[in-house]
């Protein structure tokens, strides 16, 4: 689904297209930062933004670049969502340990992706800061209980700690990968495949725009 | 691809199997009913979903119908909106009677506008009747150049919404703008032939491969002139499919490396779109028109939101913040300009990378989207950026799709359309606004700053300057205070200078008055010269004993 042109089927390149949503204040920004920059409220960060990053990996010898798209959590731009995950390939949905609401927006968006984007898209719910243990207030059980029952998987990280980042992104792309290769499978000849290229995911053309129809800029055909 | 079942019936030459119509159906995911594939008119034929679900003979017959309409539709909507525009405007003007000269002046320019607007979609009108009356029927081969005065209009058009600060750049576009049709025509003429010729040389390094992409451009290109009458989203399905076919067949017949078709393809995208631009941009088949013209409207009523309502994270008090953000308006505002997709692409990527600087400047942190957004938004609204919604749909559909999905351009990219739904959609909520001050703003019938600024407003005073809620505004009147400082101290310069023009000519006439007592008071008299040996005066041990000629014997 995400053949990134690669020629044969070998040393192709995978490139997946990952969000991040959760609401303003969870740490998202921090958490990507930590990720491709090792950098954590640092004054020495380089990067002009941290909205869009980009990083490459090689997984069992397979290269993957991975585009990692911030969307603002904002209430106010929480319709705004389809346009972004369009397309995607992993979703990465953050929750601050400490907010029972942050909780709370994940699982609406949970149900939002899932009604939009089927079982296609790799959902991971992420708890951030566990730096602030003391002041939990979305037990573990809860958290992991309710990411099992609608097929995530659950990661705890602190990107002030630099714990279970690493872990989160790369059991991502293993998860993508798979997901990919099954499509392959699946849809057997190389036309197919190529012609998904072009498109991106399966687009279930009358749900998302339905959704869209605000943005009617983005539907194309 | 249900244009193509129906073409395949009709006998028409089709390149691909049927067996890839169903094929392409269920990859795209797009779910079709038999029963929705034959004609809505039921005369048996099979329909297309781009013609209303009817068939090629009933669809022409309705869309004949509908036209008319439309043409009439279109007339009311341009003299409505011409309506409703005075009416905003002069309802402004008589509750913003304080700050009369300003909003004069920017009343002129727009009223302005406004009329040549009108004029243009006049002219459009009749010419789009010209077209559909029986007499030019039978002519129908001069749609040509009826549809390329129809892009001259939009051209000339844009050329209007252009703010001053882009009138400065001098595109090819621009002066295209300017010019009246026929030169018009030889203006692009050039530009698509340095285009072509720079896509020859391009292809000539490439030898075999490069034959036959410059073949099969050429037809192809041959072969889009002669669908002009189609639909936008058909349009955007030939040319995407042309890409398609193209990179796979360097891919798998020549074994070019990927990275090299997709320098390729950029090349092939920048000749064939500077080509069909002109058809397949805000083409007639669709309503992009009249959504610029919705949003255009839009825009322009908003335009008292301030970056508090959008907690915009820039601080334009900072000169190099403002510097940038005027960078970012006019990158929006190029890339109208812009023909290739891949271009206009870019302009939207260097608003964006001009955005991030202000942000990282002001918070000195690397903006995250929550930031970005919100800039984004009010830098949109900022600019108004001339046919929005044209640009928009014509990335969707003739960029090549690689861009669009996940490179850092289609992160900008998707960002700007994020931004427009959020503006076509915005409301009181969204600006943490009460929801009847927001119908009075959106109305004219009041307007943030004056409510804010009530009683500090006649005296504009720069200490006030953070009172006042519009950065801009506060940057004019600073500007203003500036003037006038300045014609005081000019005033003052001309005043000391003239005084020291006085004192100079007195100053003259004191000397030669001084001059001339003095020469009165010591009248020169020639004394004869004392006969005196040189030395006299001069005590003679302080200088040194004269040179005395030495002899040396031998």
């Amino acid at each position: 689904m995400a053949s990134g042109g690669g020629a044969g089927g070998s040393n192709k390149t995978y490139s997946f297209k990952v969000v991040l949503l959760g609401e303003g204040c969870v740490g998202k920004t921090s958490l990507v930062l930590r990720y491709c920059e090792n950098k954590f409220n640092d004054k020495h960060i380089t990067t002009l933004q941290a909205s869009f990053l980009t990083k490459k990996l090689n997984i069992t010898g397979k290269r993957v670049n991975l585009a990692i798209w911030d969307t603002a959590g904002q209430e106010r731009f929480h319709a705004l969502g389809p346009i972004y995950y369009r397309d995607s390939n992993g979703a990465i949905l953050v929750y601050d340990v400490t907010d029972e609401d942050s909780f709370q927006k994940v699982k609406n968006w949970v149900k939002e992706l899932r009604k939009m984007l089927g079982n296609d898209i790799c959902l991971c719910i992420v708890g951030n800061k566990i730096d602030l243990e003391k002041e939990r207030h979305v037990s573990v059980e809860e958290a992991e209980g309710y990411a099992e029952s609608v097929g995530a998987k659950h990661y705890h990280t602190s990107a002030k700690l630099n714990k279970g980042i690493e872990e989160l992104f790369l059991d991502l792309c293993k998860r993508m990968m798979e997901t990919a290769q099954a499509e392959e499978r699946a849809k057997g000849n190389g036309a197919s495949q190529s012609s998904s290229a072009r498109r991106g995911v399966q687009i279930v053309d009358d749900e998302p725009q339905a959704a869209t129809a605000a943005g009617g800029c983005c539907s194309s055909g | 691809m249900v244009l193509k079942l129906w073409l395949l019936l009709l006998g028409h030459d089709l390149k691909k199997p049927a067996i890839e119509m169903s094929q392409r159906t269920e990859r795209r995911g797009i779910h079709v009913d038999q029963s929705e594939l034959l004609c809505n008119k039921g005369c048996g034929y099979y329909g297309n979903t781009a013609w209303q679900g009817l068939c090629s003979k009933c669809w022409r017959e309705e869309y004949q119908r509908a036209r008319q309409k439309q043409i009439q539709e279109d007339w009311a909507l341009a003299e409505k909106l011409q309506r409703e525009e005075e009416a905003a405007y002069a309802s402004i003007q008589g509750a913003q009677s304080q700050p009369q000269v300003q909003s004069q002046a920017s009343l002129a320019p727009f009223s302005k506008f406004e009329e040549k607007k009108t004029n243009e979609k006049t002219r459009k009108v009749t010419t789009v009747k010209k077209f559909f009356s029986p007499s030019s029927r039978t002519t129908s081969k001069k749609a040509p150049p009826e549809g390329e005065e129809k892009v001259t209009g939009l051209r000339d058009w844009r050329g209007m919404f252009t703010p001053p600060w882009e009138m400065g750049y001098p595109t090819e576009d621009n002066q295209e703008g300017k010019t009246t049709s026929p030169s018009i025509s030889r203006q692009s003429s050039i530009e698509t032939d340095r285009v072509s010729r720079d896509f020859m040389e391009f292809l000539k390094t490439m030898q075999k491969p490069g034959r036959e992409v410059q073949k099969h451009s050429r037809t192809f290109i041959e072969s889009m002139a002669n669908k002009k009458d189609l639909g936008a989203d058909e349009l955007s399905e030939y040319v995407q499919d042309f890409y398609q076919n193209m990179s796979e067949r360097l891919m798998n017949h020549f074994k070019v490396s990927s990275e090299n078709v997709e320098r390729v393809m950029d090349e092939v995208e920048k000749y064939i779109m500077t080509r069909l631009y002109k058809s397949v941009f805000c083409p007639e088949t669709s309503d992009d028109e009249k959504k610029d013209l919705a949003t255009q409207k839009r825009i322009r009523a908003l335009h008292w939101v301030d970056i508090q309502m959008l907690c915009v994270p820039v601080d334009e008090e900072i000169p190099e913040v403002s510097d940038n953000v005027v960078k970012a308006i006019t990158d929006i505002i190029e890339m109208d300009s812009k023909r290739v997709p891949r271009d206009k692409l870019a302009c939207i990527t260097r608003c964006s990378k001009h955005i991030f600087s202000a942000i990282k400047i002001t918070k000195s942190e690397p903006a995250s989207a929550d930031d970005f957004l919100p800039t984004l938004i009010y830098i949109v609204l900022k600019a108004n950026p001339p046919r929005l919604q044209s640009n928009i749909q014509y990335i969707t559909r003739f960029c090549n799709p690689s861009r669009l999905m996940t490179g850092e351009d289609g992160y900008y990219f998707t960002n700007l359309c994020c931004a427009v739904a959020f503006i076509e959609k915005l409301d009181a909520q969204s600006l943490n606004l009460d929801p009847e001050d927001f119908e009075r703003y959106m109305s004219g019938q009041a307007s943030p700053r004056r409510a804010d600024t009530d009683s500090s407003w006649p005296q504009t005073d720069t200490a006030l300057g953070p009172v006042i809620s519009s950065p801009a505004l506060a940057k004019v009147y600073q500007n203003l205070d500036l003037l006038s400082g300045l014609g005081t101290r000019q005033d003052r310069v001309l005043a000391a200078a003239q005084s020291l023009q006085r004192d100079l000519l007195t100053w003259e006439e004191s000397v030669g008055q001084e001059v001339q007592e003095i020469l009165e008071r010591y009248p020169l008299e020639i004394r004869p010269p004392a006969p005196s040996a040189i030395d006299s005066d001069v005590e003679n041990d302080l200088l040194p004993p004269p040179l005395m000629p030495q002899v040396f014997a031998g």
